[in-house]
């Protein structure tokens, strides 16, 4: 991994409070440093977008600095927008464009000579698994590859801050785990990622460190086995309910249960395992539910605690 | 499958100076120009449609329509033409890309905003002079013995009104946050170019007070500009209508620039 740490992404006490009075951001600190992935996970209405618009230069932080190494991106958002590339949530304008035309187009307007900005286009095509859709209409793609030719428009000539906002919405599982090894190479190369999420399982899998933000503030950062490690000792308990039934109550003993569609979730200490199949037996044979499961506690039971949200695996967010 | 991708060439050096603007600047006219590509043909058509259906609609009034009239008319055309991609198409553009999000992926591209104001301008140029061309060729087509005296000033008259019209455009695009209101103030400005400026009839037969008003806005002055550059009639105050429009333009250009940089 490059260790050129003075290019590391500096965030220091971001505050940003609306016109309105609401604060999106309350005194963020942020660091990632050059080859990191890095997630930022939290349910909508977070504060992550506000972050990231303030570190393109959309928005203006009412408090804090922004920086890579020495440059100040508050000051100078020009210098922001050729440091940092950016994937946004939503599709990319490109329904007019041929896939890699704007793959092609977006590296040479970051500045990249037409050999190395087509070369480096026809890499990421194939690395991808996109080739085949290289000169069809933006108009004409699926969602997936749509996603994939965004991802490697923002990438194609990446800044020191790679910033991607759900990077795999509507991407296919294969084409996935071919995205995720691309993020993996642009750590490699030096890059800062910042993967913005609310995805959780999948952000475990992919991320060096990770920050969880709700309501403005950080409310745990670190690796994710760090992160897991407040839950050494439980078990998640996940029990399936049957359609259209209440909530049942739950003992004083399971903790932060969340229900998500028909599927409830919560975390049990180890030696209540007994006491939990017990519970959820019960459930089933009162036809509460319909199946249950016990297993090792997850990256997504540690967001559930500190959200109170469960996050977007392919479900509906709470 | 293997992963062939070169690595990534992360960018090191931070690019400043007229190198930079230019790259970003021809670049973002192809950006412009690619963006465009499905409705370009359906906007020259349209744009032509508009500028002949005036030059030979107007003629419908009149069972002989007198030169003078079918010249005022075939000469005010051009403006309609040069203003109407940049003053309307391109608010509702910018409006569709705030709706949709994607403004946020253009706005995060390192292209000086003065580059990327003045791509614009040359797409709307694109967009508005064939349409010029074509009209007055219907005109002279339509209209025998139609005075047209094509001069020099030409070139300065079409361009800075393209020029003014775009940036107006602009500056409503970006200096309004709110899509929907932009889409409002575009319609207004349609229906405004249309009934209540100088451009296809003369300030004579307005009302005083709004032909006065009209002295402080640019429409008429870039339809005494174009007319005068077309046309062997004495104009009074030509350099007064250079000023308005260039002022026009100039503060518009600032404003647009400004609103693009501004972070709420």
């Amino acid at each position: 991994m490059p260790t050129d740490t003075a290019m590391a992404f500096h965030a220091e006490g971001v505050t940003k409070v609306y016109a309105d009075g609401l604060r999106a951001n309350d005194a963020l600190d942020l660091r990632i440093a050059p080859g990191e992935v890095f997630g930022l996970l939290g349910p909508n209405g977070a504060g992550k977008s506000t972050l990231v618009k303030q570190i393109i230069g959309l928005l203006k932080p009412t408090e804090g600095t922004l920086r890579i190494g020495e440059h100040d991106l508050v000051a100078h958002p020009e210098i922001a927008r050729q440091l940092c590339s950016y994937l946004p949530q939503a599709q990319m304008p490109i329904d007019s464009f041929k896939a890699a035309e704007a793959i092609e187009l977006t590296g040479r307007i970051r500045g990249g000579d037409r050999a190395t900005v087509r070369a480096r286009t026809d890499a990421l095509l194939e690395a991808l698994d996109i080739t085949q859709w290289r000169d069809e209409l933006g108009m004409k793609l699926s969602g997936g590859v749509k996603r994939l030719v965004g991802f490697a428009m923002a990438t194609v000539l990446p800044g020191r801050l790679v910033i991607l906002d759900e990077p795999t919405n509507d991407v296919d599982p294969l084409r996935r785990r071919l995205l995720w090894e691309q993020v993996r190479r642009l750590g490699d190369e030096g890059c800062a990622v910042m993967l913005v999420t609310h995805n959780v399982l999948e952000a475990e899998k992919s991320v060096d460190r990770l920050a969880v933000i709700m309501d403005g503030k950080i409310v745990a950062e670190g690796t994710p086995s760090a992160l897991k490690a407040a839950d050494r000792g439980q078990l998640r308990l996940q029990v399936m309910l049957s359609p259209g039934v209440e909530t049942p109550e739950s003992p004083e003993w399971v903790r932060h249960p969340v229900r998500v569609g028909n599927n409830l979730v919560a975390t049990i200490d180890e030696d209540a395992a007994s006491a939990g199949i017990d519970w959820a037996v019960g459930l089933m044979g009162q036809g509460t539910a319909e199946e249950y499961a016990l297993g090792a506690t997850t990256l997504e039971d540690v967001y559930i605690r500190l959200t109170g949200h469960a996050s977007a695996n392919g479900e509906d967010e709470a | 499958m293997t992963t062939t991708a070169t690595l990534a060439p992360v960018s090191l050096e931070l690019r400043t100076g007229p190198r930079h603007w230019w790259a970003g600047f021809r670049s973002m006219i192809t950006w412009h120009l690619v963006s465009l590509r499905l409705w370009l043909v359906l906007l020259a058509v349209v744009q032509v449609l508009s500028g002949v259906g005036f030059v030979l609609g107007f003629g419908l009034f009149f069972e002989q329509i007198p030169l003078s009239v079918a010249l005022f008319v075939s000469t005010g055309v051009p403006v309609v033409n040069l203003v109407m991609t940049g003053m309307v198409l391109g608010p509702q553009l910018v409006a569709d890309q705030k709706a949709s999000h994607s403004f946020d992926f253009i706005h995060s591209l390192p292209v000086p905003h003065t580059a990327s104001a003045a791509a614009w301008y040359v797409v709307c140029l694109i967009g508005g002079l064939p349409a010029v061309a074509v009209s007055l060729a219907v005109a002279v087509w339509r209209y025998d013995g139609l005075p047209l005296a094509v001069t020099p000033d030409v070139a300065p008259a079409l361009l800075l009104t393209a020029f003014t019209g775009t940036m107006v455009g602009l500056a409503v695009a970006h200096a309004i946050t709110s899509p929907m209101v932009t889409r409002l103030v575009t319609q207004v400005l349609v229906f405004a170019m249309f009934a209540f400026t100088p451009i296809l009839f003369p300030v004579e037969q307005m009302p005083a007070w709004l032909g006065a008003v009209n002295s402080a806005l640019p429409l008429r002055h870039m339809a005494d500009m174009v007319r005068a550059s077309l046309t062997d009639l004495p104009f009074e105050n030509l350099a007064t209508s250079y000023a308005v429009v260039g002022a026009w333009g100039l503060v518009c250009a600032v404003l647009a620039v400004r609103a693009l940089g501004r972070r709420r």
